[in-house]
């Protein structure tokens, strides 16, 4: 799996979502599975996946699909 | 309910208040009659995922303890099961009459869910800190006591809390990380303590959130020779006493451990038990001192009061 | 001070606020702190009677934080006023540190009582309001700040019914009625109906007034009521105020700043 793809899976997993959501409007809380149980879930399943760990901040400034690629780029993953 | 170990590490990784929401949500799929209680503090316990999911299984009564504690009175006498949360002062000591009275006197089926219990809750400091709350929960007739050793057992804890039909005050320690004891699914009945490891040199009886800081105690003291047994006595009330008679069978001396007042909760139901049979061994009771502790983050407090593993490992090996 | 005065001050105190929050390294009561600003500013600023050198002084104003939640702005107003040192004041949420997440009482700090569990302070202020006149002290006033959440507590209602029965004319509460608490919009959490007409109805004189407004707040704290009531301001005021995206954003009630957004509100905030 290349890295776009491992991260889309993280989140159609984590949300029970489809592959066409997965754009500029995926933010937290826009669709009913990202609440705060979920965001959870889904930063502990990209750190599985990427083989990280996230600062709190970046836990916390994480609110979006997009924002997403550019958090992980600090840890040097590229998606 | 069965658990997995691969379900109690992400639990774990939520922690205590997520998974309570997390088995609450779970348990409302088989349960008709069920109804979850609030007191403003809905996001705080985990629950925005029940409440929008079963919102007509969800009330908030607002910050009003008392009046939550009565309502939910209303609710058990008419058929629900009930589930209330808050912190552990607010439901213990706010609304203790109410409790008193609804849930002992009246005996109605309600289980008060005191999240944050413990000092958990770091700087928000000694109001918001559950350091007697078992203590005046067990004083109370008809009250059954629980406090969860990991996730897995808040889970199983709700589970059988729904089936048991009178009236419970669970108590939640640990925070977001609450590390796992059971890596595998085991047998939980209210009531029955748990031997999560055995040992003959020393006995161990702890709950709540010391069951995980007792395992780590036995690790270091195995290294040092010294065999240590870990009775996880989830149940404080009723105790389990058929487990104390086999530890004082063992006859080695006895330590119990809570993230609680050493006044009044597990070591004094255990001590109060021990001390009335013939040649029994010493009960040394290790927990919070009988005074509001210091406020800090949640693992310092712990350290303060000598209540992570390693200390706890260093106050026996001093008094054996 | 005058209006202009503290106007700037109020401008200043959440600069303050913000830092302080940021500085501590995790979750503050952010929402419900700024939206309390002017009125810590005109009570620290220009109402009450204190001297810092003589944290006990008989004749001193008592403060209640009945919102004890609300510590930011009320250890910035503190600090301000010289009750807490720049370098006491950095110990905020640091391990073993007199300044946590809530007041605990510290009269040498300036902080009157312990608080944290809601729906406590009024009645203190009663017991104290009570005392005073029980030594003829007519000079000082008692003051405490509650939550519209708080007014859940059914003790509150308790103490504000006690309030008007013996007549305690030297007391004056504040409701910060910023429309939101914990788990959202308080309409629709718990819905305290007509708040203004409860106070009323349990026979306290009421004032309702734009908590934001500096002018207004002022004046209706200076005012020494005659008709031996005590007197109730119902402020009108948004949680988070002063920052955009935190206004009535409830995500904030219980948040902590990261580095973006911590510049961020400060830059809106200096503009």
């Amino acid at each position: 799996m290349t890295n776009k793809e491992k991260y889309a899976q993280v989140f159609i997993d984590s949300f029970s979502i489809t592959v066409d959501q997965l754009n500029e409007n995926l933010v937290y809380q826009s669709v009913q599975q990202w609440d705060s149980i979920g965001h959870m879930g889904m930063v502990a399943a990209l750190e599985e996946a990427f083989d990280i760990m996230m600062e709190t901040d970046d836990i916390i400034d994480f609110g979006s699909y997009a924002k997403g690629i550019e958090i992980l780029a600090k840890y040097n993953v590229v998606i | 309910m069965k658990i997995t170990g691969k379900e109690n590490k992400q639990w774990s990784r939520l922690g205590s208040r997520a998974t309570y929401g997390q088995a609450i949500l779970m348990l409302a799929e088989k349960s008709e009659n069920l109804m979850v209680l609030s007191a403003d503090l809905g996001n705080s316990s985990g629950l925005d995922r029940f409440k929008a999911t079963y919102p007509d299984k969800f009330l908030n009564i607002g910050i009003a303890e008392q009046n939550m504690i009565g309502v939910a009175a209303g609710l058990a006498k008419e058929g629900s099961v009930v589930f209330a949360s808050s912190f552990a002062p607010f439901i213990t000591m706010r609304a203790a009459e109410q409790v008193r009275m609804n849930m002992g006197y009246m005996d109605l089926n309600i289980k008060t869910v005191a999240i944050g219990s413990g000092v958990s809750m770091s700087f928000l400091g000694n109001s918001h800190f559950g350091l007697e709350d078992a203590a005046i929960m067990r004083s109370i007739p008809n009250m059954t006591v629980v406090s969860p050793a990991d996730c897995a057992e808040i889970v199983k804890t709700v589970f059988a809390a729904a089936e048991y039909p009178h009236p419970m005050y669970i108590r939640l320690t640990g925070a977001v990380g609450f590390p796992v004891v059971y890596e595998d699914d085991y047998d939980f009945q209210i009531g029955k303590a748990v031997e999560i490891k055995s040992g003959t040199d020393v006995s161990i009886v702890a709950t709540g959130s010391m069951v995980y800081e007792s395992l780590e105690a036995a690790k270091i003291l195995q290294e040092e020779g010294i065999s240590v047994s870990v009775l996880n006595m989830h149940t404080i009330k009723p105790l389990d006493t058929k487990a104390l008679d086999i530890l004082i069978s063992k006859g080695k001396t006895i330590f119990t451990i809570e993230e609680h007042s050493i006044t009044g909760g597990l070591g004094s139901a255990v001590a109060e038990y021990i001390s009335s049979i013939p040649n029994s061994p010493v009960v040394n009771r290790i927990g919070l001192p009988d005074e509001f502790v210091i406020t800090a983050e949640y693992r310092y407090i712990l350290e303060k009061y000598g209540l992570v593993g390693s200390q706890i490992a260093n106050t026996i090996k001093q008094k054996i | 001070m005058n209006n202009n005065e503290l106007t700037l001050l109020a401008k200043k105190s959440r600069v303050q606020l913000l830092e302080l929050a940021f500085k501590s390294d995790g979750p503050s009561h952010l929402g419900g702190g700024l939206s309390m600003v002017e009125i810590f500013t005109v009570l620290y600023g220009d109402i009450l009677n204190y001297d810092i050198k003589n944290p006990e002084w008989e004749k001193r104003d008592r403060f209640i934080l009945s919102k004890g939640h609300g510590v930011l702005p009320f250890f910035i107003a503190l600090h301000n006023a010289g009750f807490i040192s720049q370098d006491v004041l950095h110990t905020y949420k640091k391990n073993e540190s007199d300044l946590i997440s809530h007041p605990v009482m510290n009269l040498e700090l300036g902080m009157e009582s312990s608080n944290g569990s809601l729906g406590h302070g009024l009645s203190m202020a009663v017991g104290i309001s009570l005392a005073l006149k029980k030594r003829n002290n007519f000079e000082s006033r008692v003051f405490v700040v509650m939550g519209d959440g708080e007014c859940n507590e059914g003790s509150v209602w308790e103490a504000s019914m006690s309030a008007a029965h013996f007549k305690l004319d030297n007391l004056i509460a504040i409701v910060d009625y910023n429309k939101l608490q914990s788990d959202g919009n308080s309409e629709t959490v718990m819905d305290i109906g007509l708040l203004e007409k409860k106070w009323e109805s349990f026979g306290w004189d009421v004032i309702s007034l734009d908590g934001h407004d500096i002018v207004a707040l002022n004046d209706a704290l200076s005012h020494r009521g005659n008709n031996m009531k005590p007197r109730v301001i119902v402020a009108n005021t948004t949680k988070g105020k002063g920052v955009s995206f935190m206004e009535n954003n409830n995500t904030w009630h219980h948040n902590r700043l990261t580095q973006t957004t911590f510049e961020q509100a400060i830059a809106e905030l200096n503009l």
